[in-house]
C-alpha cells in the first residue's frame, strides 16, 4: 500500500498526533458551562413544581376546576389532552396522582401563566373527594407535567376528531375545545358526551362558549343515560349516535370511564374503525372485578413485600386485590406513578421474588422486562409474599 | 435512611452501554465493590425502546456491529460470551440498499467480501476485483486495530506486522479511495456509512472508516430479537448477578475532587457517596464546567480540550407504527440510505440547519425480526444526523411544531425516493431529537456522537495522547466521547478502556 510515498505514509500516526495537539491548543481556556439543548429539555420537562392554588370554581355542581399557578412563573408547553400528575401527602401516605389538564395551552402563555384540572366529586379515584375537601385558594402543591400521549398528533390523526366522552372525561376535549375556538388548534371536533343527566356535565358552559366562539368547529352532543327531562340524545352512547355524529374519516378519542371504555372499544370493532383512527386515554385501574382473568379467589388475602431501596430493606403489607403501588403509598414508601394504568412506566420495578398478576387490560411492560421480571408497580398484584426493587426517591 | 455504604470502589455515572460494560470488565478483575447510578429508570441509556398503546418501539438501535457469527465472533459478540452475556441476536439481512436521485444509483449491498464486490461488478463490470482488493485493505487494518487496541508495540513492530494500518493512519478516507481511481459513482456506493460515524470523508481519517467498512461487510449486522432494551437490560442483571449495585432515577450532579483526586460523587437528591474511582458517561464539556466539586480543582488543560474539540453529529428521527406489513406496504429493505448527493461535504453543511433533509436513513425493523411489532403492523425510522447548531435557538413554545415540520419534511422526502406512501399507515408517531436525547439521557447539547472523529481529532492520536488528557486522578471517561467514539459497538469499548484504565491504576497503586 503506498498513498503519497514511503517517508510521507508512515509519519502519518505523528501528524495526527499534532493536529490534534493544536487543535486542543487552540481551544479558549474559558469554561463554556452553557447548554442550550438541555436547559430546553428541562423548560419542556420541568418535573416536580411548586404551584399555588389561584382560583377555584364550579364546572358543575358536582365538579370543580382548580387552576395552579406556578411559583417560578413558568408552565411548561403541553398539548390538549396531556395530563399533571400531583404529589399529595395525606396522613402517612404519600400519593401520586395524575387528571388530565381542562385548561387550554394558549392558558399557560398568558402573562400570568396557569394550568388546570377539574376533578368531580365522588368518583373513586383512590384520593375521593381529598382535593374538594382539602385545596383552597392559597394551597401550595407540588406537581408535574406534561405527561401522556392522548393529544391530537396532525401527521397521524385526522382534522376531523370525534371526542368521546363519560363523566370528567370531558376535561381533554374542554382543553381542546378553548384551544380550537382561540384559533391555536386547526381541527374540527365532534364531542360525544355521556352524562347521566344534565346536571352532571362537567365543563358544559366552558364546551358551549368555546362552541360558539368559532361556529361549525366545535359540535357538542349530549347523551344522558337518565334524564326524562333531556330533549337531546338519550340512553349510553351507542354505535347509532356515533354514526350519526361521526363527520368523514375521523379520528377518535375515548376519555373515560373503564366500563365505558369496554363498551366503545367494541363499538369501534364494530364499525370497522382502523386501529390508527382510535386513540383513548390511559384508563387508571379499574377494580379487580373489571380486570379479565383476575383471580378472583385471592381478593381478601394479605401478603408482605419486602422492598428494596438500594441497601435498605422495608417490610410491608399488601393486599391481593390492590395494586403494588397502593401497598407502597399505604407504608408511606414514595413511588412515581404517573398515569396509573400500566403505561408510562414511570413506576418500573424489580420483581426479585414471590409471584404477580399483571392485568392484562394494562400491561404496557417491555418484552425484555416480562421475561426478566420487571413489572409496573401501578398495575401489578401480589398473589404471594414478595420482594421487590423500587427507585429511590 | 441510607440507600448507599459510605464508600465504594468505583462509582460509575450512567447505565448505558459503556457504564454497563464497564461494570462487567472491572467484574471480570475481581473490581466487585461498584455502585452505578443512571438517571433515567432504565439501563442502556440509548439502547431503550419504549412502549406506546402496547407496542413496543426501538428508539435508536439501527444495526449492531462487531458482533460476528458464531462461528467467527467480533470483539463485542466475544465480550459478551465471555461475561456469559447471552443475547438472541437477529441478523441484518442486508447492509445496505443506497439510492442517489442525482446519479441515478440503486443498489444493494449484503455482507460478505466477495459478496459486495460482485454486486458492485454486476452493475460496474470489470470493478469488482478492485473493489474486493479495497475491501480487504479496510478489513487489513481493522485487524490491525483490534490487535493494537489491546497489544500496544513499538513503532518499527508496528511498521513490520501492520504496514497497511500505519501507512494509512495519516489520511482521509478520501485521500485512501482516491488512490483506487474508482470512478465516482462506485466512490459513492463505498461512503453511505460514513453517517454512522458523522464526519465527511474529506477529513474522516480511513482508519475510523476502514473500520466500519470492514465489520459490517465482514460480520454483518444483529439486532437483539426483544430491541435494544434486551441487550441492556441483560448486561445490566449480569452485573448486578456480579454483585454491582444499579441505582435508578439518580442523576448525578457533582464529582468530588480533592487535591486533584476524586473523592466521590453527590446525587441530585442530595446523597453523598465516597469512591476512589469514578467512570463518567457524561460529557467531558459538562464535567469539567459544572461537576467537578470545587471547580478550582479543574486545571486550565482540560477547559482549553473540551473549547478546542468540536461535537459530532447528533440525532433527528421519526419512528413510526404503521398499520400494514412491509410486504403489502412495498418496504423491501431493511436499511435505506437516500440521498440527492453523496457529497459529504454538502451533506455536513445541510447538517448545520434544521433541514431540508436529504440524507436519510430509513430502517424497518420487522425485516430483520419479524416478530418486532404485532401482526400486520411494522415499525418504520427515518432517521437524519444532523449537527446540533441548527437547533441551539430552538425556543420552547415553537418545539412541538418545528418537530412535526421536521418530520414531515423526511417523510415527504422517503416518500419521494421510495414511491412508498407512510403518511396514511401512521399508527403510533414520535419524533425525537437532540432535546430528547438531552432529557433522557443528559447527553451535553443532546449529543450521541462525542467528538468529531476527523483527522485533527484522530482515535490514533487520541490514544497517543492518553496522559496528556488526564486531568483527575481517579475520573476516566466512558462514553461516545472517549477514544473509540461513537455507536454501540465502540460504547462497549470505550467502557472496557475506561475499566482497563482503573485496573491499571489500581494495579500500580498496589504495586
Amino acid at each position: 500500500m503506498k498513498v503519497k510515498g514511503f517517508l510521507k505514509d508512515v509519519g502519518g500516526a505523528s501528524r495526527v498526533t499534532k493536529l490534534r495537539k493544536e487543535l486542543i491548543a487552540s481551544g479558549s481556556p474559558v469554561p463554556k458551562p452553557e447548554d442550550p439543548i438541555r436547559k430546553l429539555a428541562d423548560a419542556l420537562h420541568p418535573g416536580k413544581q411548586v404551584f399555588t392554588v389561584t382560583e377555584i370554581r364550579d364546572a358543575s355542581p358536582t365538579a370543580k376546576t382548580y387552576r395552579f399557578s406556578p411559583k417560578n412563573g413558568h408552565v411548561p408547553v403541553f398539548q390538549c389532552g396531556q395530563y399533571a400528575n400531583f404529589y399529595l401527602r395525606i396522613g402517612e401516605s404519600v400519593l401520586t396522582r395524575a387528571y388530565s389538564i381542562s385548561s387550554a395551552p394558549y392558558e399557560a402563555r398568558l402573562k400570568d401563566p396557569y394550568f388546570e384540572v377539574t376533578i368531580r366529586s365522588n368518583v373513586p379515584y383512590l384520593v375521593p373527594d381529598w382535593f374538594l375537601e382539602n385545596v383552597k385558594v392559597g394551597t401550595e402543591i407540588t406537581a408535574a407535567l406534561p405527561f401522556g400521549q392522548f393529544y391530537y398528533e396532525p401527521l397521524r390523526d385526522s382534522k376531523n376528531v370525534v371526542g368521546i366522552a363519560g363523566g370528567s372525561g370531558i376535561t381533554p376535549f374542554a382543553s381542546m375545545a378553548k384551544e380550537i375556538a382561540r384559533g391555536k388548534l386547526d381541527i374540527d371536533l365532534t364531542v360525544v358526551y355521556g352524562s347521566v343527566n344534565h346536571t352532571d356535565i362537567v365543563c358544559g358552559d366552558e364546551l358551549q362558549k368555546a362552541a360558539d366562539a368559532c361556529p361549525g368547529k366545535i359540535h357538542l352532543v349530549h347523551v344522558m343515560s337518565d334524564d326524562p327531562e333531556w330533549d337531546g340524545e338519550k340512553g349510553f352512547v351507542t354505535k347509532e349516535i356515533l354514526e350519526k355524529y361521526s363527520p368523514e374519516d375521523p379520528s377518535y378519542f375515548f376519555c373515560g370511564p373503564p366500563v365505558m371504555y369496554f363498551m366503545v372499544e367494541k363499538i369501534m370493532k364494530e364499525m370497522n374503525v382502523p386501529r390508527r383512527r382510535f386513540r383513548h386515554d390511559a384508563a387508571a385501574q379499574p377494580g379487580v372485578k373489571l380486570i379479565p382473568g383476575f383471580p378472583m379467589e385471592y381478593v381478601g388475602k394479605k401478603y408482605s413485600i419486602t422492598v428494596v431501596r438500594g441497601v435498605h430493606e422495608d417490610v410491608i403489607e399488601a393486599a391481593a386485590d390492590e395494586p403494588v403501588a397502593v401497598a407502597l403509598e399505604r407504608a408511606g414508601i414514595p413511588i412515581d406513578t404517573h398515569c396509573r394504568g400500566g403505561e408510562c412506566g414511570y413506576c418500573r420495578s424489580q420483581l426479585i421474588s414471590g409471584d404477580i398478576f399483571v392485568s392484562p387490560i394494562s400491561d404496557g411492560r417491555r418484552a425484555m422486562d416480562k421475561e426478566l421480571g420487571w413489572f409496573h408497580a401501578c398495575s401489578a398484584y401480589p398473589m404471594s409474599d414478595l420482594k421487590i426493587k423500587i427507585p429511590i426517591i | 435512611m441510607k440507600f448507599y455504604k459510605d464508600h465504594y470502589d468505583v462509582v460509575i455515572i450512567g447505565a448505558g452501554l459503556a457504564g454497563l460494560s464497564a461494570a462487567l470488565q472491572l467484574q471480570q478483575k475481581g473490581i466487585t465493590d461498584i455502585l452505578i447510578l443512571e438517571k433515567h429508570n432504565l439501563p442502556g441509556g440509548l439502547a431503550t425502546s419504549y412502549v406506546r398503546n402496547g407496542i413496543e418501539i426501538e428508539a435508536t438501535l439501527h444495526e449492531m456491529m462487531s458482533i460476528g457469527t458464531k462461528e467467527d465472533r467480533l470483539k463485542v459478540g466475544k465480550f459478551f460470551d465471555a461475561c456469559g452475556v447471552d443475547i438472541n441476536w437477529l441478523r441484518v439481512p442486508e447492509a445496505y440498499r443506497f439510492v442517489e436521485t442525482s446519479k441515478n444509483i440503486d443498489i444493494t449491498l449484503h455482507a460478505g467480501f466477495e459478496k459486495m464486490a460482485g454486486e458492485i461488478d454486476a452493475q460496474f463490470p470489470g470493478w469488482g476485483p478492485k473493489v474486493l482488493e479495497f475491501m480487504q485493505l479496510c478489513n487489513r487494518v481493522y485487524d490491525s486495530m483490534n490487535t493494537l487496541s489491546v497489544t500496544p508495540m513499538s513503532k518499527p513492530a508496528m511498521l513490520m506486522k501492520h504496514p497497511d494500518f500505519v501507512k494509512t493512519a495519516g489520511y482521509t478516507a478520501t485521500e485512501v479511495i482516491d488512490t483506487f481511481n474508482f470512478p465516482d459513482k462506485i466512490v459513492d456506493i463505498l461512503t453511505p456509512y460514513w453517517i454512522y460515524v458523522g464526519n465527511p470523508m474529506s477529513t474522516l481519517p480511513f482508519t475510523i472508516y476502514a473500520f466500519l467498512m470492514a465489520d459490517y461487510f465482514r460480520g454483518g449486522s444483529y439486532v437483539p430479537s426483544k430491541y435494544s432494551h434486551e441487550m441492556s437490560l441483560k448486561l445490566q442483571m449480569k452485573a448486578e448477578e456480579n454483585g454491582a449495585q444499579v441505582e435508578f432515577c439518580q442523576e448525578v450532579d457533582k464529582i468530588l475532587v480533592k487535591d486533584g483526586k476524586v473523592t466521590g460523587v453527590r446525587t441530585r437528591r442530595g446523597d453523598t457517596i465516597g469512591c476512589d474511582y469514578v467512570i463518567c458517561g457524561a460529557y467531558p464539556n459538562k464535567v469539567y464546567t459544572q461537576m467537578i466539586e470545587p471547580l478550582s480543582e479543574v486545571p486550565d488543560g482540560a477547559i482549553k480540550m473540551v473549547n478546542g474539540r468540536r461535537l459530532s453529529v447528533t440525532t433527528a428521527s421519526v419512528m413510526m407504527v404503521l398499520d400494514d406489513t412491509p410486504e403489502n406496504l412495498g418496504i423491501k429493505d431493511y436499511n435505506l440510505f437516500s440521498a440527492e448527493t453523496m457529497d459529504t461535504d454538502k451533506i455536513w453543511e445541510e447538517g448545520k440547519t434544521t433541514g431540508p433533509y436529504k440524507y436519510l436513513t430509513s430502517i424497518c425493523l420487522d425485516l430483520a425480526n419479524p416478530d418486532a411489532t404485532p401482526e400486520g403492523m411494522c415499525q418504520f425510522s427515518i432517521t437524519t444526523l444532523p449537527l446540533v447548531t441548527g437547533f441551539l435557538d430552538l425556543k420552547e413554545e415553537d418545539y412541538y411544531d418545528f418537530k412535526r415540520r421536521m418530520a414531515k419534511q423526511m417523510i415527504d422526502e422517503y416518500e419521494k425516493v421510495s414511491g412508498i406512501n407512510l403518511h396514511d399507515h401512521i399508527v403510533e408517531i414520535e419524533i425525537s431529537t437532540p432535546v430528547t436525547v438531552a432529557h433522557y439521557v443528559g447527553a451535553w447539547k443532546g449529543s450521541i456522537y462525542g467528538y468529531s472523529h476527523s483527522i485533527d481529532d484522530h482515535a490514533i492520536a487520541r490514544l497517543q495522547m492518553k496522559e496528556d488528557d488526564h486531568f483527575i486522578d481517579g475520573l476516566e471517561f466512558a462514553g461516545a466521547h472517549a477514544i473509540s467514539g461513537n455507536g454501540m459497538g465502540p460504547a462497549i469499548t470505550n467502557g472496557r478502556a475506561a475499566a482497563k484504565a482503573v485496573i491499571d491504576a489500581e494495579a500500580k497503586k498496589n504495586s
